[in-house]
């Protein structure tokens, strides 16, 4: 129970107090301590007549009681007589209670003056009179609780009170206001609003309702909000027949047009939702909060214009969302077919650009780094990513400049990551261009591309913004070209080039073609645009290699067809810069200007990461322990210690990363064995980093910690684990002394696996493999005989026969074994390496089977792979290949980065699927969003909003492979964390459309 | 027939954050010492002691026991998990019941380590293997915290069942920091909004940071007698056991391959039960709540597992408010474990001290207002379940 609100020695006034509300808030002030002064003129509720009875019967009501009061009948017009009596009687103000009014209901119309001024003069004339003579002694005093009395009608209206709301909701704002001026001198004021059966209630009130509005209902708020205790101030309360609450502004979050352009009521209009809709809003309790918008929009300046096609403001600066791709030798070799190369297929120059193989080692064309960015276009307009403030569709622009710079020669293969900016935007008149940056970066996450397209709009300008740079640049000397080139385009040329991402059907589609106005597909302009810098590179690069071109800028001047001839003619420009145009031969016409090519002096290389490998692995340095050591440490502790295995009796495996190795300590027969790679069975497997699990091993990291933040990863038996708390009995000298054996006691150390001529970060490819294959059958005479079939690998785009009949043969190529295996070739490395588990790979999808699929457990031996061995075989397999101990053979090819995104073409697939049944869409019935790594889509099934997602199902690409192709079902994945279900998460229960999908 | 349990004295110290509250014996002391003088009975009419905690070696009991008092008197150190104090509890209202006592004493506290829950004997089998194991094969191991892997994946398994939301799951939390900024006692007092809860850092999906009880430290007693003890010093009309029941795991935690079974589903729903049979009245009985809500997605389950509501309807039963004011129920009005705190060992005996209150109608600003039949459920994994029914006539 809270403490009795005690009003003693406390003075109030309380106006139209003889009745009604104001005689219960007499009293109850009166019965709380205070001493009242009980105002009331007597007149009747329209504010007809005066008599003194009805505030002298209140006043004795109180003294009868027990409390204090004086009667005063003065009108609240004269609100000074009335802080007077106060004075005189009790020589001090602390409270005034606003309370008195009068009605004067009647419909606007036939409203008059007199009913209008009359509620004025009482209302909000007497409400300023009392509380302005009363201001100057709270003020003083410090110290002043004033409660004004507004009503629902002046809240809300109300039929036939025009005058009465109008002074009511006057009040209010009075008492805002006295609110902020009365804060720092402790005069407290708010404002109810009563409901209440009074004097003025009963005529239009029935009889139950007025029962259940007892003013002393109301008047406990009077109390609470008059109460010394109180601090809430300038608020606003509805109260009445028990119901107790109070009101606030409520502000939708609305519609700001940025300043300096022209609004329209069509803009408007068009935002009429934004500026009406509630579902986001805010409560403004002062000016300044209401002003926040407003400021905030000058604070951001003027706006940069734009029309229906594009607004600047929202479109700058805009960046979108990553675009992740690969490509490996495939593509790059595509894209030389598609921009004219090798043309002569005995050229060697020209069979660097196609052939992975070339003796000369393969070259990739610097234009090709434009095909990031354009898959990057296509691909997110596909799945619906556009810039906000660009409007306009593929029909109003055409490609009109592009900038293209390599930071350094290309490799053959990479994994890449595109970030693209919206980074500027010209008003030409008539016309507005859009420059988009793309920078790409590689799986380092260094920059290798720089790309600038130059999109032009038509019909897109005329706002008056800034028209950015106009002058022609790289503009051919008056004097005839250096060199020209002549190149004569194939007719299919468009159809080979749109194979590297440009999908425009204007370059396939001879309908489509003719509808913008052409006679057949055109070409590219960025196809031009690559034969144009295999020219350059051909004319002025060093030895014609195409290494040394370090950026190409190009205007689109005009159209090529396919099959006409493009002649390029080129003029040097400094030592290291050519400009050049291009033009049709048969038609004469500039088709690229304004073009230049830049090249550098010297090649610039990749970062060497080799060197940070080999020292962190502490291969190189002499008596450092390394993770190698500690486990041999181990082996020599449980070796001399066989209780431990006895207790412990668990077979772990650990995997080490960066650099790789695997390690088992097997414990399940005493005294227990460590031995590198994998051996046995596992029962509890540890994955971290070598790093770490250095930390861990000398006490540097704790292994609880580790895993809580992720860095350790456990599978398997995962209570396991908790057994290996003996590896704290390892001591330092132990390791060390590991270290020393290593090493060969102190000096220069080797680690034990590196042979000569291989580099210490030198990653096995698959050919390596075979080789260890091949010289592991020549030990294993017998083994062939007994698994008698013949293995055909597909290993990402090559394929090796593994033939295990009689004497057994490995082989490159082939194309039939009785079981065919196929996965990528970082899978099999993995694999092979005992880094990846057949089975799981096999279960995710990742490795495929085929034919006799028994067969495959016979390959068990692969996994006994000496890695050791694999090092020296391969280094005199390169000794026999490059005697003065070359790098890389031709064919050993990094790497590559694992299998492409699948979601694409699963989600093609699903549409198809729903087109041809819609039955499946009425299973469904719901707007579900996938979005699967980099790729999001939208399927809006059973007639469904697909602007309304229902759900939005989160999933990796492998993931998703898994749940189409049956291997994985959505429950067990969500059970996983593996699918992620945002919204309606039943909605994942009908999944089934997605069976059996691909 | 077992005679009738009284529960005439309760205190418990205000919970507070490891590292941050007195040691153990000395929480134990002032909860013991608050029960005694609320029940106004001196130590030494005491006859039996029973102590429950979790982390601490042996005889924490005594040593806290012995600060209240040394009669010489048998005390018993009770170690069940999380359901440790009303496990404690069951062992003094059994000795009361049984005829082997007049007057016991129960004692419940843990100082508990900030940070997750971990294992502290690493050179042994540990109990939970069986159910980390079940984990492993439905879920995978995750590097989030053993005990929300656990609880959170009994709410994921829940979701996919019923699509439930996770704002859900967010507004459990809500509701329990509502009612704990009026309880004096509770570890967390700030009020917090569903956004706010939602908007934490996820800890296991779909369990985010301020749906975990964090470690807490406390201590909470009772003291119970029979009614000749009663009657003996003039205590009119105590709180009593009307019905009471533990059960541990049956089958169907590892067997039946889903998680809202591995966290105790049915042990919860079979000792609510037995404790509706034994008092010869159903959940609709029940007026006020307090249940083992150590993650929200254990609440949830729970409002199943007790019959508050159907199963499956749950979500329902937390937007139609009915379990707090206004509402068909008031579960966990202390704020529960999500607010209040969790001290493992004093958890039971919080919750039960938290009843009393509102049966004699003292719970101040949190009473539930004429609460007649209260509701205790306690859990702990490994596992053991305590289901008690308290009443006031």
């Amino acid at each position: 129970m809270s403490k009795e609100l005690r009003f003693d020695e406390k003075v109030a006034i309380v106006t139209g107090a003889g009745g009604g509300l104001g005689r219960s808030h007499a009293l109850l002030l009166a019965a709380r301590g205070a001493k009242v002064v009980v105002n009331d003129l007597g007149g009747s509720f329209t504010g007809d007549g005066k008599s003194s009875s009805a505030a002298d019967k209140v006043v004795a009501e109180i003294k009868e009681a027990g409390g204090q009061a004086v009667a005063n009948y003065d009108s609240v017009e004269d609100g000074d007589k009335i802080v007077k009596t106060a004075i005189d009687a009790f020589g001090r103000i602390d409270i005034v209670i606003n309370n008195a009014g009068i009605l004067r209901d009647v419909s606007f119309k036939k409203m008059t003056q007199a009913d209008w001024d009359l509620v004025y003069k009482v209302h909000v004339l007497g409400a300023f009179r009392v509380t302005h003579a009363a201001w100057p002694y709270m003020n003083d005093a410090g110290y002043g609780r004033i409660v004004n009395t507004a009503s629902a009608a002046g809240i809300y209206g109300n039929f036939g009170q025009a005058n009465y709301a109008m002074a009511k909701l006057g009040i209010h704002g009075f008492t805002q206001t006295l609110a902020a001026e009365g804060r720092k001198r402790n005069v407290i004021v708010n404002t109810i609003a009563p409901i209440a059966g009074s004097r003025m209630t009963e005529t239009v009130l029935p009889k139950e309702l007025l029962d259940a509005l007892k003013p002393e209902y109301v008047s406990a708020l009077v109390a609470r909000l008059a109460h010394e205790s109180n601090s809430d101030t300038g608020g606003l309360y509805e109260v009445g027949g028990g119901f107790f609450a109070k009101l606030r502004w409520e502000r939708s979050e609305g519609k700001t047009f940025r300043l300096g352009r022209s609004i329209t009521p069509e803009d408007v209009d068009a935002s009429w939702k934004d500026i009406t809709q509630f579902d986001k809003t805010t409560h403004p309790g002062s000016v300044a909060e209401s002003m926040q918008p407003i400021m905030g929009n000058v604070e951001a300046g003027p706006s940069k214009g734009g029309n229906a096609l594009i607004d600047v403001d929202a479109a700058l600066g805009y960046k979108y969302p990553e675009f992740t791709s690969s490509y490996d030798e495939r593509d790059v070799s595509l894209y030389a077919l598609g921009v004219g190369a090798a043309k002569d297929p005995t050229d060697e120059r020209d069979l660097q650009l196609v052939y992975e193989l070339s003796g000369k080692g393969m070259k990739v064309l610097p234009s090709f780094g434009v095909v990031p960015a354009i898959s990057m276009v296509f691909t997110q307009g596909k799945n619906g990513i556009q810039a906000p403030g660009l409007n306009f569709g593929l029909d109003r622009v055409l490609h009109g400049e592009q900038y293209t710079e390599v930071k350094r020669p290309l490799p053959r293969a990479g994994k890449l990551t595109t970030k693209a900016t919206v980074k500027n935007i010209y008003d030409k008149g008539k016309n507005a261009l859009v420059v988009t940056e793309f920078i790409t970066y590689d799986e380092h996450g260094d920059e290798l591309v720089k790309n600038e397209l130059t999109t032009f709009v038509r019909g897109g300008g005329g706002w008056g913004g800034e028209r950015g740079p106009s002058a022609d640049v790289n503009v051919p000397p008056d004097r005839a070209p250096d060199k020209v080139i002549e190149d004569k385009t194939s007719e299919n040329q468009a159809l080979l080039y749109r194979l590297s991402g440009d999908w425009n059907p204007l370059h396939a589609d001879p309908s489509f073609a003719k509808a913008f106005g052409f006679q057949k597909p055109i070409l590219h302009g960025l196809c031009s645009f690559g034969y144009a810098t295999r020219h350059v590179a051909q004319a002025f690069a060093p030895d014609g290699n195409p290494d040394y071109v370090k950026s190409i800028k190009a205007r689109f001047a005009s159209t090529v067809l396919p099959g006409e001839t493009l002649v390029t003619e080129m003029w040097k420009d400094g030592e290291h810069r050519v400009v050049f145009r291009t033009k049709v031969k048969e038609r004469g016409e500039v088709v690229i200007s304004n073009a230049a090519v830049e090249l550098h002096k010297e090649l610039p290389k990749a970062k060497d990461r080799s060197a940070k490998a080999a020292a962190s692995s502490g291969g190189a340095t002499a008596a450092v322990p390394n993770s190698a050591d500690i486990f041999r440490a181990i082996g020599a502790f449980v070796g001399g210690n066989p209780a431990t295995a006895e207790k412990v009796k668990t077979n772990f495996l650990f995997k080490l990363s960066a650099p790789e190795s695997a390690w088992t300590i097997d414990l399940t027969t005493p005294p227990g064995t460590v031995t590198e790679g994998v051996a046995g069975k596992a029962v509890c497997t540890l994955e971290m980093s070598d790093a770490d699990f250095m930390a861990m091993a000398t006490g540097q990291a704790d292994a609880m910690k580790l895993f809580s933040t992720g860095k350790l990863k456990i599978s398997g038996d995962v209570m396991a684990s908790q057994k290996l708390g003996f590896l704290k009995k390892l001591t330092p000298e132990m390791v060390l002394a590991e270290t020393k054996k290593r090493t060969g006691g102190a000096g220069a150390g080797v680690p034990p696996t590196a042979a000569a001529g291989v580099p210490a970060d030198y990653v096995p490819t698959t050919d390596d493999v075979f080789a260890v294959i091949e010289e592991y059958l020549k030990q294993n005479p017998d083994l062939a005989a007994k698994v008698n079939t013949t293995y055909l690998w597909k290993i990402g785009s090559k394929t090796w026969t593994l033939d295990l009949k009689g004497a057994g043969s490995v082989k490159a190529g082939g194309d039939a074994g009785e079981c065919t295996l196929e996965l990528t070739e970082d899978d099999f490395l993995a694999l092979t390496q005992g880094k990846a588990d057949a089975m799981k790979l096999f279960t995710t999808g990742k490795l495929k089977i085929s034919g006799n699929v028994m067969a495959s457990q016979k390959l068990q031996f692969l996994s006994k792979l000496d890695p050791t061995k694999a090092v020296e075989v391969i280094a005199k397999r390169r000794g026999a290949a490059a005697p003065a101990g070359a790098t890389a053979p031709a064919a050993a090819s990094a790497p590559k980065s694992s299998a492409e995104a699948q979601a694409p073409k699963i989600f093609a697939a699903l549409t198809k699927r729903l087109a041809d049944n819609p039955g499946l869409q009425n299973d469904v019935r719901a707007t579900l969003k996938f979005v699967v790594d980099g790729n999001e889509q939208t399927f809006a099934m059973g007639g469904n909003d697909p602007k309304k997602v229902d759900a939005t199902l989160t999933i990796n690409d492998a993931d998703l492979v898994a749940l189409v192709t049956g291997k994985a079902t959505a429950k067990n994945l969500f059970q996983h964390g593996q699918l992620k279900v945002e919204g309606d998460v039943t909605v994942a229960h009908r999944l089934g459309f997605l069976n059996k999908l691909v | 027939m077992p005679r009738k349990v009284n529960v005439i004295g309760v205190g418990m110290v205000p919970f507070a954050k490891p590292g941050k509250s007195e040691e153990y014996h000395v929480m134990a002391r002032k909860a013991g010492q608050a029960a005694l003088a609320d029940a106004k009975v001196p130590f030494t009419e005491v006859q039996q002691a029973y102590a429950g905690y979790v982390f601490g070696d042996s005889t924490c009991g005594q040593r806290a026991i012995y600060e209240l008092g040394q009669t010489g008197i048998p005390v018993f150190n009770v170690n069940n998990n999380c359901s440790t104090g009303s496990s404690a509890l069951m062992l003094g209202a059994q000795a009361v019941a049984g005829g082997m006592a007049e007057c016991v004493i129960v004692v419940g506290f843990e100082q508990m380590e900030a940070g997750a829950l971990s294992a502290k004997w690493t050179d042994r089998t540990n109990p939970l293997d069986k159910f980390v194991n079940v984990m492993n094969e439905e879920q995978g191991f995750n590097s989030a915290p053993p005990a929300a892997q656990m609880f959170g994946g009994a709410g994921r398994e829940y979701r996919w069942k019923y699509g439930t939301k996770k704002e859900t799951f967010a507004k459990i939390s809500a509701k329990a920091r509502q009612h704990a900024s009026k309880n004096p006692y509770a570890l967390f007092k700030d009020v917090l909004s569903v956004e706010e809860i939602m908007a934490s850092p996820e800890v296991f999906d779909p369990l985010t940071r301020y749906q975990c009880c964090p470690p807490t430290c406390g201590a909470a007693a009772a003291v119970l007698c029979s009614d000749d003890f009663a009657k003996k010093h003039n205590i009119s009309k105590p709180v009593y056991i009307a019905a009471q029941a533990m059960t541990t795991d049956y089958p169907s935690t590892f067997e039946e391959h889903s998680m809202i079974k591995m966290v105790g589903y049915d042990m919860a729903k079979a000792a609510a039960k037995k404790v509706y049979e034994q008092a010869g009245v159903g959940p609709e009985a029940v007026q006020v709540v307090e249940l083992h809500d150590c993650f929200t997605a254990n609440e949830l389950l729970t409002y199943e597992a007790l019959g508050l509501c159907k199963e499956g309807e749950a979500e329902k039963f937390i937007w139609d408010g009915d379990n707090t004011y206004g509402g068909k129920y008031v579960t966990n009005p202390s704020g529960g474990l999500l607010s209040k705190g969790h001290p493992l060992g004093a958890t039971g005996l919080a919750q039960c001290t938290e009843l009393v209150w509102h049966l004699r109608g003292t719970a101040e600003a949190r009473q539930v207002e004429g609460a007649k039949i209260a509701l205790q459920h306690n859990l702990g994994l490994g596992g053991a379940c305590v289901v008690t029914m308290y009443r006031r006539d």
